[in-house]
């Protein structure tokens, strides 16, 4: 398993260096520049639009931006430099790491919670009217982009004079430090990205709870087990649930890239601090050093996910070895 | 017992002041706004500020960038200001000016006892550090390096003594003034960034990242930084350092304290308005029925109209280089273009667009700007779709095809690209109405839409045939010299004008009559020190452009904003403008 697992993270290297090449490619096809924006201001003369594009290196073939952005990366760790921010790329993903790291787990922990059973359910009381209601209901929220529900949702809090209608906290506790009050003003702002964000990834995920329950539940290994004479307790969550979550193993995996770019547009309008909005920004811009760490991060994300998601399913799932 | 006379103890006081020698000039008083509403309010409260997205530094000449314009604004000041009201330049940390030399000359009298927010005194040393290190530093990516040369020589600073500094210039030039906004920067903490302390001049662009520690942010302004919360909220509290009182003698600004929240989509804004979250907010005119029938409707807010000067006025133009000769022929004929302003209906455009909240335009002057517009409605004509068709006849473009398109001379049909932003709240409807109306004509419109951000890199680029796009107005013609005068950087409908490098001169020969006329009243006026000349010249430079139509203005959006009851003293704030700070005056009631 050791082996198979270094094997594995070595593979990453040649696959994540022809993404980088490729990104780097096609942030560069985009039309316009950087620079445009300093355009549209009339102090700005064309000599200080090449003054700057000297300081930036832009004027560099690209092949050369490529190599020295990569040896910055190989020999020191540095993933370059923000052109709109004047900082270090690093420091400014650390910056809005916090936050995004935490509303992606808790929206991914909240739609787990809600969708595994629900899923389960609708599988064991297949024609039953609640589960209609409830398979109906995925359908809707499935069909129904995260930024529509999170608008409406905004709409009904104005409605009802609350004054929680995007952000993660109320002005005054943007700054303070942490205390209960603050605590509570969070939770009070949060429900509504996680209803938001989270309610697409609960349909999904019931949807596919409910199909692979499914297909286990006529399974050979379930009926014998009911006719050992094993309580139905015993048979459904031993044997038929722990079989059927293995596609949603693999699916958590592939779901850490939407750290990065998963609820951009949410984001925005819900006003959340997270990096979609960055990376957003940093591909209009074209503030390329950013963009290209992002993409490139987020690419590092699916490799990780799959690897942790198959090591997930190894532990899991008695079938899949390694050795 | 008697007692001094108001007279002799002012006497007095000048006496001890000059025997002492380190007078304490007093601050600036205002007053003077009760036009504007303005009374005096009383200390104390916290205001809040929608800001678009989060700065990308905090130091204002590192990068161009609004936001950060929109804070510094409130930490910095400059020699000069605005008057709220008039528009006319008054003494900011300046206290007085004089302008000799035959107008090449400008002295600098400092305002004394202005101590910058860390409580370091603010002196000459610190302007002249300014100009040369930062503005006048071609290397500085928001500097205005350009400003300041004159004829390709360079205007001079120089330290007179501890309060006063002076300006040479290489030859009059009376907007000069107008850059004497710029903001003062403290020398005590960006020395070690500039070329003068050492360092490279590129250098001066990485002063105060966002991760900088707000103390190290100091200015002269109402108010200092005081926490910078990536992504959410920068917050500033009051200085108690200011040098602006009331006409009462309480010392500004009155707010304790100024927060920005940053909110990204425009619609997100105005739900924190009315939930209640933001104090102050300005809207577009789409928005304005809906905020006004709440206002009606009894909500804690006011919605505010007022025609200002500044905002960009938007325009159409017509590419003189365009790709096709026959087209580039039509578009630089300037019977063609006044045809077509014909078939613009501008009412049109101002009732449905702007819901009635704009007014006519000018021609690259706001009407509003009493120093200089002069009235050109008469030039605008009026929509007229039968004499729009007539004149296209008599120009020769009268045979149509089976589909009622007009033909070139070449036999093609006159059809051509409009290029529009599509993600403003404004152009596509523009667009449309414009395809529409000069479809009556026959003159087929194509709309091609693009991201509005790259309305101004595609016009330089050449690429295009019909643009809709806004520059906006200034209070001096000489400001947007690059913009209306041949052959300048912004000049885009006709690029053939400009020369190869920025300052030299542009391809003369090759412009039209008219266009040279222009072209020599800038000149002129750039360095006609006389008022009245100055006006003539600018007169006539508005009729040429009415009639010649080089752009065709189509309205002058007024500006809307709307701000909670529970404040005073609100005044229209555009935006970044230097020298134009209304918020020192607000008051929580």
């Amino acid at each position: 398993m050791l082996s198979y697992t270094i094997r594995r993270i070595l593979g990453m290297i040649p696959t994540l260096l022809l993404i980088s090449v490729v990104c780097f490619t096609v942030i560069n096809l985009q039309p316009g520049s950087f620079l445009d924006q300093y355009l549209e201001d009339p102090r700005v003369t064309k000599e200080t639009v090449q003054s700057i594009t000297r300081q930036l290196g832009l004027d560099q073939p690209l092949w050369v931006q490529y190599l020295t952005w990569m040896k910055g990366i190989v020999t020191q760790g540095d993933f370059g430099y923000s052109f709109v921010n004047g900082r270090p790329v690093s420091s400014l993903i650390w910056e809005r790491l916090g936050w995004t790291v935490f509303l992606a787990l808790l929206t991914l922990l909240v739609s787990w919670v809600i969708a595994v059973p629900l899923g389960i359910y609708t599988a064991l009381n297949r024609y039953t009217k609640r589960s209609a209601a409830l398979n109906f209901f995925g359908y809707v929220s499935l069909a129904t982009p995260d930024f529509l529900v999170a608008l409406l949702l905004i709409a009904l809090v104005l409605k009802w004079g609350g004054s929680n209608v995007g952000g993660l906290f109320s002005p005054q506790f943007i700054d303070a430090p942490w205390s209960a009050a603050k605590v509570l003003d969070l939770l009070n702002h949060l429900w509504i990205p996680m209803i938001a964000i989270g309610l697409e990834g609960v349909a999904g995920l019931m949807r596919q709870m409910r199909a692979s329950m499914l297909d286990v539940v006529g399974q050979d290994y379930v009926r014998t087990a009911r006719a050992k004479g094993l309580a139905e307790r015993r048979v459904l969550w031993k044997h038929a649930v722990r079989n059927a979550v293995n596609p949603l193993i693999s699916l958590a995996g592939l779901s850490l890239p939407s750290l990065i770019s998963g609820t951009i547009i949410a984001s925005i309008v819900l006003n959340l601090p997270t990096i979609g909005p960055f990376l957003y920004d940093s591909l209009l811009n074209k503030d390329q050093y950013v963009a290209m760490t992002l993409l490139l991060f987020s690419a590092l994300l699916l490799l990780i996910g799959n690897l942790l998601s198959d090591l997930a399913l190894a532990w899991a799932d008695p079938r899949v070895r390694f050795e | 017992m008697h007692r001094p006379t108001p007279l002799a103890l002012i006497t007095l006081t000048l006496m001890t002041a000059a025997l002492t020698g380190t007078a304490h000039a007093a601050p600036k008083k205002i007053s003077g706004y009760g036009t504007l509403g303005v009374t005096n309010g009383k200390p104390g409260g916290t205001y809040t500020l929608p800001l678009g997205d989060s700065p990308q530094s905090l130091f204002y000449y590192g990068v161009i960038d609004n936001n950060l314009g929109l804070v510094s604004q409130q930490l910095f000041d400059g020699l000069l200001e605005f008057n709220l009201a008039t528009y006319k330049l008054e003494p900011a940390l300046a206290e007085s000016y004089a302008v000799s030399n035959g107008g090449k000359t400008y002295t600098f009298k400092l305002r004394q006892g202005v101590k910058w927010s860390d409580g370091q005194t603010f002196d000459a040393d610190d302007v002249v550090f300014t100009y040369r290190n930062i503005i006048m530093n071609p290397e500085a990516r928001a500097g205005d390096a350009a400003s300041f040369k004159l004829d390709g020589k360079q205007i001079e600073i120089s330290r007179v003594n501890q309060y006063t500094v002076k300006f040479d210039l290489p030859r009059p030039s009376p907007a000069f003034l107008l850059q004497m906004r710029s903001f003062i920067m403290p020398k005590h903490k960006l020395l070690k960034f500039s070329e003068e302390g050492g360092a490279k001049p590129s250098d001066i662009n990485g002063a105060w990242p966002t991760n900088a520690p707000e103390s190290d942010v100091v200015g002269t302004g109402p108010f200092k930084l005081s926490n910078y919360t990536a992504g959410q909220k920068v917050t500033l509290v009051r200085n108690p350092n200011h040098w602006k009182v009331d006409a009462a003698g309480t010392r500004l600004p009155y707010l304790d304290r100024l927060e920005f929240l940053i909110i990204r989509d425009p619609q997100a804004q105005v739900a924190q308005f009315l939930a209640g979250n933001l104090d102050q907010l300005n809207i577009s005119g789409a928005q304005f029925p809906d905020l006004k029938s709440k206002e009606v409707a009894g909500a804690p807010f006011k919605v505010m109209r007022s025609t200002a000067l500044f905002g960009s006025p938007p325009f159409v133009a017509y590419n003189f280089d365009a790709r096709d000769p026959a087209l580039a022929k039509v578009f630089s004929d300037v019977r063609f273009r006044r045809a077509m302003q014909g078939a613009l209906n501008r009412e049109r455009i101002i009732d449905t667009v702007y819901n009635g909240l704009a007014s006519l335009p000018g021609h690259g002057v706001a009407p509003i700007n009493k120093e200089w517009y002069a009235n050109t409605r008469p030039q605008l004509g009026s929509f007229n779709v039968t004499a729009a068709g007539q004149a296209l006849d008599a120009m020769g473009l009268k045979s149509k095809n089976s589909a009622g398109i007009r033909l070139l001379p070449n036999g093609k049909p006159l059809e051509f690209d409009l290029t529009y932003g599509t993600d403003s709240s404004t152009y596509p409807a523009m667009a449309t109405i414009i395809q529409s109306d000069f479809a009556k004509v026959g003159v087929k419109v194509n709309l091609r839409g693009i991201l509005s951000s790259k309305l101004l890199s595609t016009g330089q680029s050449g690429d295009w045939e019909m643009i809709l796009h806004a520059f906006g107005d200034q209070p001096d013609p000489e400001l947007r010299k690059p913009i209306w005068q041949p052959g300048g950087a912004l000049y885009y409908w006709h690029r053939s004008l400009q020369p190869a490098r920025d300052g030299d001169k542009p391809n003369l020969a090759k412009m039209a009559a008219w266009e040279k006329d222009i072209y020599a009243i800038f000149d002129k006026a750039a360095t006609t020190t006389n008022v009245g000349e100055r006006k003539a010249l600018y007169t006539r430079w508005q009729l040429l452009f009415a009639q010649n139509l080089p752009v065709t203005p189509i309205a002058k959006p007024e500006n809307i904003g709307a701000v909670s009851n529970k404040y005073g003293n609100y005044v229209y704030n555009l935006g970044v403008i230097p020298g134009y700070n209304p918020v020192t005056l607000i008051y929580q009631k």
